[in-house]
């Protein structure tokens, strides 16, 4: 699936980034996350927008006065840190720790020409960013990548100024799985890791708690699993348009550890394992 | 290969460089998760899988939970001969 030796396979979220962002774009569309399909047959990109709405709205961008600071954690390529900038009006700081994300999504800003869009190296669970330096701290989709869960909501929370909301959605956990599945169940969890990296899911009631113990107010949490059940379809469909272009950029393995990932998660999908959903808090004035 | 204690060490070694994770100075009181190895559950589960293809059988799957390599050795030291 790579130019990586296969008994060295890196599951590191920045390793995994670098090696998947084109092939990605193909099989994920441009924003490279999941739809949320408020109608069956929404094409992928109508769903993956309407996904980024539910993160506008719960961040309030349509009301952001002139000068909204967001800091999108985890900006993948770079597409929703653009959509928000063009908009919205808002000035946005994406960061990951994929050097191919940043160096794809500042082409991405440079060839709209857009000022007040910046993408930096940085690590989502240390941000280092000034305290209440931000109006907004936004997680698309990065937090099931991020080992350190509470230090990636402790950091967000921080740099929030008075008034200042995290919106974060990504997928959930739905039930404890035990050891004993785990291990019956390896060669699904590995396909896993092949195709999307190391990846750790938390339930909704987590995400919840823990925004209310870093002080914040929760204004939504909502579960979209069965909204974002469709786009396992849409992926597979890409797969099969793309076959040969994904091939080419992460191998017959890649490609295949896809597609079969889509089949697992659709079955945990629909099991009630796993799912999706969105979180939405404000600091207090 | 036997049960030995060498030979279990070699076997643990042997998946934990595999998989990029043996520590530095990794010995028998090592913990093989937190503060230590770092295996998630998915990685034990390989773990124990590895161990079962090998040695014929593994604690895991026996239902200890061994924090360390010496507690899988001792696991194998104490199955009847």
């Amino acid at each position: 699936m790579s130019s990586e030796s296969p008994q060295t396979p890196s599951y590191d979220p920045a390793a995994h980034y670098d090696h998947i962002t084109a092939a990605w774009a193909l099989l994920l569309g441009e924003e490279l996350h999941y739809g949320v399909f408020d109608h069956a047959d929404d094409p992928l990109d109508v769903a993956t927008r309407a996904l980024t709405g539910r993160m506008v709205a719960a961040a309030h961008l349509d009301e952001a006065p002139s000068g909204t600071r967001v800091l999108d954690v985890g900006c993948g390529s770079g597409a929703p840190a653009v959509a928000m900038a063009t908009a919205h009006g808002v000035d946005v700081v994406g960061i990951t720790t994929s050097g191919v994300g940043v160096e794809t999504a500042r082409k991405r800003a440079a060839s709209l020409g857009l000022d007040g869009v910046t993408f930096e190296q940085r690590d989502g669970m240390d941000n280092g960013f000034p305290d209440a330096s931000f109006d907004v701290a936004w997680a698309l989709e990065s937090a099931h990548l991020m080992r350190d869960r509470p230090a990636l909501l402790s950091e967000m929370a921080r740099v929030l100024r008075p008034g200042g909301r995290l919106v974060l959605c990504d997928l959930l956990r739905f039930r404890e799985i035990p050891f004993r599945e785990v291990r019956e169940r390896r060669v699904d969890f590995a396909t896993l890791r092949a195709a999307f990296g190391d990846a750790h899911f938390e339930s909704l009631d987590y995400y919840v708690e823990a925004v209310r113990g870093l002080g914040l107010e929760v204004e939504v949490a909502d579960d979209l699993t069965q909204a974002t059940l469709p786009t396992f379809d849409r992926w597979r469909a890409n797969a099969e348009l793309h076959h040969d272009a994904v091939v080419d950029l992460i191998g017959v393995e890649g490609h295949a550890a896809f597609v079969g990932s889509c089949d697992i998660l659709e079955a945990f999908w629909r099991d009630g394992t796993f799912g999706y959903g969105i979180v939405g808090a404000r600091r207090p004035a | 290969m036997t049960t030995s204690p060498a030979d279990v060490e070699r076997t643990v070694t042997d998946f934990l460089t595999r998989i990029e994770k043996l520590p530095e100075g990794f010995g028998d009181s090592t913990p093989l998760y937190a503060d230590g190895a770092e295996l998630d559950s998915l990685e034990t589960a390989e773990l124990s899988a590895t161990l079962e293809d090998v040695h014929g059988s593994d604690p895991y799957s026996s239902g200890e939970m061994p924090q360390t390599l010496g507690e899988i050795q001792a696991f194998y030291a104490a199955l009847p001969a």
